[in-house]
């Protein structure tokens, strides 16, 4: 394709910044997701209430747990993995009313989740923020096998369950929280372009 | 066509699909002149000629129950092909008035409607369906409304929602798609899910496509074509089961093109429905062997002269770069370059 084509789905991700007006705040990060949060906190402490979930421990790159300790003001809870987090985050959700803002970052399997649960409560899209944090790892559906690979580096990779050679696009589905990926050798079998580390 | 026989055929495995020389005739062939870009190209989607697939708001043709059963089979391998968002619950309904109320009117021999308040009797003789229900209670059919009655009407169905001034895909029953998929893209607003199309988004065409919908009226359908090629008669080309059809791109040669290479021409019609008020958008498929094409020579020449000048990005997009050369030889001797003038007519 000529330069200056691009697919419209893909999401394009900004920086975290405080919202006003805002009954409350809750943000949510996971891993390096940290960062966007401290430079939250950096802006300035907003005057409302403040919720902040964070998931520590994660497989790669550092934890911010104890530094988010020192710096957010309140309501500071600690997870231990993303999928402990996204746990407590269901619970919490009633607690949260109309005129919230939402703040999410982390890598990009996570945001998509956390915008899952957010959903499914009638959150809307316009009160969520989102900060792609630490990595480009894709979450990859195989269109094929409908199975979603949760962290893809590389722009061609094998289905975490049908096994297909996948060729990642950058045609998004907000719905499955996922990139297409489509069988890279369908029409020549074997036939495999170059493998190339894309998303580190 | 007042009454076609339905053919038995397929559009895998054997392919035994064709067209009849009536059906040839009735091809709608989408270029009127020799270039050929993206364009919003809409126009009132007004009864057409007698004899014509704009005869009346919804074709029913010769294919009308090979394509149906085509549709079963792809269901039945792959039932994500139907999606349907609970809260389109109102679309589903006006659906089936949209189907049953077109059918019944157009096609009396085939197809009968009767309603005592909310209690409907509705009729397909060609598919042996007799099924009373009521309507608004869904609970009074086999399966969801919105697949009872796609079910048995050819082409695929999107139904977009409207709301933040925009269309959202919510349902869809996509079976006879080119190469894209209603379960990737459910949920998509409108310029997402024509994000992949290269050129059009550039010169503004989907900016301006939508702010025509989001106006559609009531009683005022639209339509457009729009075209793409495929190798075999294939109705199930989704990326689903690319690895299947997949292989068929590379198989082109000189010798089998005219009978491998079909043009898939799509009638697009969007249809505001009453209470949901969103809009109905019908693709339906037309496929055309190079060999029927030909027939008419007028066509093969508009079709060589479109190939040739292709741009590259389009080429790429529709698929068809493994065998457009192929083609554009095998039409080449075809071509005496005369002048065919404007309009898509065979002759």
């Amino acid at each position: 394709m000529q330069r200056g084509y691009w697919i419209r789905s893909k999401p394009i991700y900004g920086s975290l910044v405080w919202q006003s007006p805002a009954a409350a705040h809750l943000v949510i990060a996971a891993g390096e997701g940290g960062i966007a949060v401290l430079k939250l906190f950096q802006q300035m402490y907003p005057r409302e209430p403040i919720q902040v979930l964070y998931a520590g421990q994660p497989k790669t790159g550092r934890d911010y747990a104890e530094i988010l300790g020192s710096t957010v003001p309140e309501g500071l809870q600690i997870c231990n993995s993303e999928a402990e987090l996204l746990e407590t985050l269901k619970t919490q959700l009633g607690n949260y009313h109309m005129g919230t803002q939402f703040y999410v970052a982390g890598p990009e399997a996570f945001l998509w989740q956390v915008m899952k649960s957010l959903g499914q409560v009638g959150v809307q899209d316009a009160d969520v923020h989102k900060e792609l944090a630490g990595t480009l790892a894709r979450p990859v559906y195989c269109v094929h096998c409908k199975t979603i690979t949760e962290a893809v580096h590389h722009n061609i990779f094998s289905c975490s369950h049908c096994g297909r050679k996948l060729f990642v696009r950058d045609h998004f589905s907000r719905r499955l929280g996922a990139y297409m990926g489509l069988m890279v050798d369908a029409e020549q079998p074997g036939n495999i372009p170059k493998i190339e580390e894309v998303y580190p | 066509m007042n009454t076609p026989a339905f053919k038995h055929e397929t559009f895998r495995d054997d392919y035994s699909f064709s067209n009849s020389a009536e059906a040839i005739r009735r091809f709608p062939f989408p270029f009127p002149e020799d270039d050929y870009m993206y364009s919003v190209n809409i126009e009132q989607h007004e009864p057409g000629a007698p004899g014509s697939v704009l005869e009346h708001l919804i074709d029913i043709d010769e294919h009308y129950l090979a394509e149906c059963e085509d549709r079963r089979l792809t269901l039945e391998q792959d039932p994500d092909r139907c999606i349907i968002t609970p809260h389109m619950i109102d679309a589903q309904w006006d659906m089936v008035e949209l189907v049953m109320e077109s059918l019944a009117a157009d096609y009396p021999q085939w197809f009968s409607l009767s309603k005592n308040g909310d209690d409907w009797h509705w009729i397909n003789t060609p598919m042996g369906i007799d099924q009373q229900f009521r309507f608004g209670d869904a609970s009074t059919l086999p399966m969801p409304p919105f697949e009872f009655i796609t079910r048995q009407v050819q082409g695929d169905w999107i139904i977009m929602d409207q709301r933040d001034d925009d269309l959202f895909a919510d349902m869809g029953m996509v079976t006879s798609q080119a190469d894209w998929s209603i379960a990737f893209d459910a949920g998509m607003s409108f310029k997402e899910w024509h994000g992949p199309v290269p050129q059009a988004n550039e010169i503004g065409v989907f900016d301006r496509a939508l702010k025509y919908l989001l106006h559609l009226q009531y009683g005022s359908p639209v339509r457009r074509l729009n075209w793409t090629m495929t190798v075999n008669p294939r109705l199930d080309t989704s990326p689903e089961n690319y690895p299947f059809w997949g292989p068929d791109n590379v198989s082109v040669t000189p010798e089998n093109v005219g009978d491998k290479v079909y043009l898939r021409v799509e009638l697009q019609a969007l249809f505001r429905l009453p209470r949901s008020n969103a809009i109905a958008f019908s693709v339906r498929g037309y496929l055309i062997s190079l060999n029927e094409l030909v027939t008419y020579p007028r066509w093969g020449k508009r079709l060589h002269r479109i190939l040739k000048g292709l741009h590259p990005d389009l080429s790429e997009y529709k698929g068809l770069d493994h065998y457009r050369q192929t083609v554009i030889d095998w039409l080449a001797p075809m071509d005496d370059g005369a002048d065919l003038g404007l309009g898509t007519q065979p002759e």
